[in-house]
């Protein structure tokens, strides 16, 4: 809807439901010519107050609780909540329970990535309305999809006890290892996984990418070894570089009345960028020889700021999920100590993050001398994102307001599933609106 | 509710009822029941039937997903991969509360069992008449 106002289009487009995102937002955006007069990211899913539901609650509770925040992300939740806790009651895990847990890591990757990719961002770079549409052309890519991610939630399965909300996570390590057996028993369809995401990435690598390079300041876990999920220290490409315990020094969140998640950003500084992009930019030279290859392959170089792209670096990071699950199998040996005795002594305070197939999990427990949860504190990477998304699109929004209406829509609602947006988890809720006056 | 079917001799498992995976799921079944709990505003234990193979559900009944791929999305795309089983029924059974650590109440637990009794007279006819 467009009309023209004292020589100048003026417009006001509105997306009331943002579709192929997890939760429930909106977008709204007015436009004078080809100048921006607002726009708001409308996130009206209602808060969900999960720390509170904490509060008195044992440790030992936090990894099932919290996996319930998001039914696509679990592990991610239960991970920053059992080295959070690990880290304020002071306990060691058995190296190989380490293992164990990049391993479970990497089914949450593997599905999380599939689905992305294949389900939500492809059909918009393709024109289609949503992958019905696309399945209707090209069944045989769906199909290989659905493959994909179900050996990602095959891992799930075998690592977490069950496929509904994983149970096997424990404050401590695992209330039971897997066998060596059971773990070679997926290690042919991992193998095809690999091969299908090296294909991924060289199907998305040709789609047509929006020249749209930002000044992004990336924010990642860095690990000197490895391309870190669990552990490292909290890195940017501006000169961050902390412990994760002085996270909350280094960023704040602030409340917008539009929006029922918190909008986070770095303290003296503005918005910044977690997830895919991020981690591919910073930790590149860990990634596994495979994986550096197929980005390679279809030249994807360093840096890449164009956030458009970060549908395969996704693609890429398949790669490395199913590479390094198959090196973990391989080494595999079951752990002396599946789970290390967890008890809390005094009261105490722990922080850990880990990296969220979208980017950083920040979570904060403090618990009392009888182990119940006084303060919890989590700060998904959607709401750390949502501020950096909004900036695109100012951006973004001047250079196609020539475009007509329902392009200008298409292009913005692409923009935002650049970063997999999961509101669910930042209100711990998405719709559009594009208004030309 | 997996448990008490396969105690009574019907082929069940219990899955997570995310829509992508469900399809690989039923993967060449010809005869398949869903049963799941559901808030539609009847009394709690309250089990209704529907036939998602042939009529569209009742998509209020059913409001989880995860990325918007829920149930009524992974029936549509099943039909068009030529991968819906030939009958596709859902057992819904009302649910009382969602709360950590709340059990059944006696009104869900009774329709769980009437739903399996159903389910398993269907799916072994040597229990039919138990």
């Amino acid at each position: 809807m467009s009309t023209k106002t004292a020589g100048k289009r003026a417009m006001t487009i509105k997306v009331d439901y943002l579709a192929r995102v997890e939760g429930e937002g909106a977008l709204f955006v007015k436009l004078k010519g080809d100048r921006v007069q607002d726009l708001k990211l409308n996130i009206f899913e209602p808060p969900r107050l999960f720390e509170a539901f904490l509060r008195g609650r044992h440790f030992s509770e936090v990894p099932d609780i919290t996996a319930r925040i998001c039914g696509i992300c679990p592990i991610a939740y239960q991970m920053s909540a059992v080295h959070a806790l690990e880290y304020a009651l002071g306990i060691s895990v058995d190296p190989m329970v380490r293992q164990l847990r990049r391993l479970f890591y990497c089914g949450e990757w593997i599905e999380s990535h599939a689905l992305h990719v294949y389900m939500l961002h492809a059909p918009d770079f393709l024109g289609y309305q949503d992958v019905l549409e696309l399945a209707r052309d090209h069944r045989e890519v769906v199909e290989k999809a659905l493959r994909l991610k179900k050996t990602g939630n095959h891992l799930v399965a075998l690592m977490g006890g069950r496929e509904i909300h994983p149970v096997s996570a424990a404050v401590g390590g695992f209330y039971r290892a897997p066998t060596r057996a059971e773990l070679r028993g997926i290690v042919e369809d991992l193998k095809w996984a690999r091969d299908a995401s090296i294909e991924t990435a060289q199907l998305v690598s040709k789609f047509e990418f929006p020249e749209f390079e930002q000044d992004y300041e990336f924010v990642a876990l860095s690990h000197p070894e490895e391309y870190a999920l669990c552990e490292g220290r909290l890195v940017s490409n501006k000169g961050l570089d902390i412990e994760v315990a002085g996270y909350e020094e280094e960023f704040t969140e602030r409340h917008v009345r539009h929006s029922n998640a918190l909008h986070s950003q770095m303290r003296e500084r503005s918005s910044f960028l977690v997830g895919p992009l991020a981690r591919f930019n910073l930790n590149y030279d860990r990634l596994p020889a495979a994986a550096r290859q197929a980005a390679e392959d279809v030249g994807l170089r360093l840096p890449c700021l164009n956030q458009f792209k970060s549908i395969i670096v996704r693609a890429v990071e398949l790669v490395f999920a199913c590479e390094e699950a198959l090196r973990i199998i391989q080494d595999y040996e079951p752990p002396a100590l599946p789970r290390a005795p967890a008890e809390a002594k005094a009261a105490a305070t722990g922080q850990a993050a880990t990296e969220a197939p979208r980017g950083i999990l920040f979570h904060r427990y403090s618990v009392d001398a009888a182990g119940l949860i006084q303060n919890a504190r989590i700060i998904p990477p959607t709401a750390q994102n949502l501020k950096r998304i909004e900036d695109d699109l100012w951006r973004l929004v001047p250079e196609i307001a020539h475009k007509p209406a329902d392009q200008i829509t298409w292009q913005c609602e692409q923009a935002i599933r650049n970063y997999d947006p999961c509101i669910s988890c930042a209100t711990h809720f998405l719709k559009l609106r594009l208004e030309q006056e | 509710m997996a448990r008490r079917l396969i105690e009574l001799g019907a082929a069940a498992r219990e899955h997570s009822g995310e829509g992508l995976d469900l399809i690989e799921c039923w993967r060449g079944s010809e005869d398949v029941i869903l049963v799941d709990a559901v808030v539609a505003g009847e009394a709690p234990g309250t089990v209704r039937v529907w036939e998602a193979g042939t009529a569209p559900i009742d998509r209020n009944a059913f409001p989880c997903s995860t990325h918007a791929f829920g149930l009524a999305e992974a029936i549509k795309l099943a039909r068009i991969l030529g991968r819906l089983p030939e009958r596709l029924r859902i057992y819904g059974i009302e649910a009382a509360q969602f709360e950590p650590d709340a059990g059944l109440t006696p009104a869900v637990a009774e329709g769980i069992e009437r739903a399996a009794q159903m389910i398993a007279g269907e799916a072994n006819p040597c229990t039919k008449h138990l």
